[in-house]
């Protein structure tokens, strides 16, 4: 009988899968480690381990940490239990909470009918192991001329239908109004590209601040860039415009 | 350029405390910038929103029988202060619950708050502000040993079943939380193939916070990368004694498609050779 090339290839590959088995992964082995004691007639001395120095110094550029001499330090695993075993192993490495916003004041300059301005600045935020993060955003009010009450209305985005809730596309000069866009880490669920932008939840309204970064790992230095965009209309009154944004950081619980 | 640079640590406290106790918490507040600050304390009460640990603070209504002040001589809560650029600053909350209070969870956040400066009025702008805040979990109980209750909602693997290569299998599920306390989320997943181990995946200690669900992370990732061998994979989720939860098993399968398809390419191009050939002999 004539086998088939291509049907002994197949049956070759089915069998060489089949029969696989990975290996098994190597046990633990444990080292057995005991305190010191010290012993006299009246007295009886257990020390936790037996070592020249230890302790955490530090000086202008630098920290570290040291024992000197201590008995079996070290991380021991098993299933279940994971002993940090020595004085290193006290101090865990963890990134505290933090937020930064880059520059505070975001000036439109000279506001033209039909000529989109824009201003941008930094947001930076560092958690700690097993946290993530969201940064909420609200302004107190829309843009609002000084000493009398005539707003630059939030943009609705070309479509007509972008909210404080929902980011849309805004390329279009004759979409008039103010919004934002974020760009960076943690952003990309609210905003798919620069071109989209949303309202800012106004506070005075009674809107509901709304998330506009977030990330459910911990991070280190993750950064987005904010782009305010103002558009008015040849109709819109002159003036000086102006409302205040609060930007929000806490730990996902 | 004026900016915000702040630090707040932790990041997030636990406490599980009896009625009429009072607990102190110190918290270090840092200015990273190079400029002086204004800062202002707040506590609000928060609800949870979705499965991931988001909070909203506008659903959630104060409880009068819980009472937070600042231990500080010079300071109290909402009262401004000024934190020198590149120092720091301790806060030492006083929490107080009252002997009335309702055995429950209660959730709230620390603030820390800069307070807004005078606009320029020459300018259109807008002027940013930062705020960052720590969660306080609450577990107003007369006992230590808090009850739970905790319901493996659902587990899922996508896909269940996939090529030896190309995207990895995702696990995901949630736990639901049906007792007046929260309670955390601990475990693995354990995924084998013939009975060897395959991987074992730890999960997150997250919380679940009383009535709520909570979607599982993983500590490094809830996903298992290719390439795998073809064959079932049996997956067990054991979720940590405590949680009450049994062993739940599942399987997913994978199968040598793109090999296959590889090799029936190539088998393909060699008869196609093999007929052009013969067919070419035929004509001369």
């Amino acid at each position: 009988m004539k086998i088939k090339p291509s049907l002994f290839l197949i049956s070759l590959f089915f069998l060489s899968t089949i029969y696989h088995l990975p290996g098994r992964q190597a046990g633990l082995r444990s080292n057995i480690s005991f305190a010191q004691t010290f012993d006299s007639a009246s007295f009886h001395i257990d020390w936790g381990n037996f070592n020249m120095t230890s302790g955490k110094k530090s000086s202008a550029n630098y920290t570290m940490t040291d024992t000197v001499g201590q008995n079996a330090p070290g991380q021991y695993n098993s299933a279940g239990y994971v002993v940090k075993s020595g004085f290193q192993y006290i101090y865990e490495k963890s990134i505290p909470f933090s937020f930064a916003i880059s520059d505070l004041d975001i000036n439109f300059g000279y506001l033209t009918p039909n000529v989109g301005s824009t201003a941008t600045n930094v947001l930076t935020v560092s958690t700690p192991t097993s946290h993530g993060y969201e940064v909420i955003a609200v302004a107190n009010h829309p843009l609002t001329a000084i000493g009398v009450n005539i707003t630059i209305p939030d943009t609705l985005c070309d479509s007509g239908s972008c909210s404080e809730s929902t980011s849309g596309l805004w390329t279009n000069n004759s979409t008039y109004g103010f919004g934002f866009n974020a760009n960076g880490s943690g952003t990309t669920s609210y905003f798919t590209n620069s071109n989209y932008f949303r309202q800012f939840a106004n506070s005075s309204s009674g809107e509901n601040p709304q998330i506009c970064m977030s990330e459910n790992v911990s991070v280190e230095n993750n950064s987005a860039i904010i782009t305010y965009k103002v558009l008015i209309s040849p109709k819109q009154p002159g003036g000086t415009y102006q409302n205040s944004i609060n930007f929000i950081a806490i730990p996902k619980y | 350029m004026p900016n915000f640079n702040l630090t707040l640590s932790p990041s997030q406290v636990e406490f599980t405390l009896k009625p009429s106790v009072t607990i102190i918490q110190a918290y270090e507040v840092t200015n990273n910038s190079s400029q002086d600050i204004t800062l202002n304390t707040e506590i609000l009460p928060w609800v949870p929103v979705g499965n991931n640990g988001s909070v909203n603070y506008l659903q959630a209504a104060t409880s009068s029988d819980l009472n937070f002040s600042l231990a500080n001589s010079d300071l109290k809560i909402g009262q401004p202060f000024v934190l020198k650029a590149n120092s720091k600053q301790q806060l030492v909350l006083k929490i107080k619950t009252s002997k009335e209070i309702n055995l429950s969870d209660y959730y709230q956040t620390f603030f820390v708050y800069q307070n807004q400066n005078p606009l320029n009025k020459n300018d259109n702008f807008s002027q940013a502000t930062g705020k960052i805040g720590s969660h306080i979990l609450l577990s107003v109980s007369n006992t230590e040993n808090i009850s739970i209750k905790a319901k493996l909602e659902s587990f899922k693997i996508f896909p269940k079943i996939k090529d030896v290569f190309f995207t990895p299998i995702t696990f995901s599920g949630e736990i639901k939380n049906d007792s007046t306390y929260f309670f955390k989320t601990g475990g693995k997943i354990i995924i084998t193939k013939n009975d060897s181990p395959v991987k074992e995946i730890t999960l997150n200690n997250d919380n679940v916070l009383t009535n709520h669900y909570r979607s599982f992370s993983c500590v490094d990732s809830c996903k298992l990368n290719t390439p795998l061998w073809p064959g079932k994979y049996q997956v067990t989720l054991k979720m940590d004694e405590n949680l009450g939860i049994a062993d739940s098993s599942y399987s997913f399968y994978i199968l040598p498609i793109s090999p296959l398809l590889f090799i029936l390419l190539i088998v393909g191009i060699i008869f196609g050779i093999k007929k052009i050939k013969s067919s070419l002999q035929v004509t001369h």
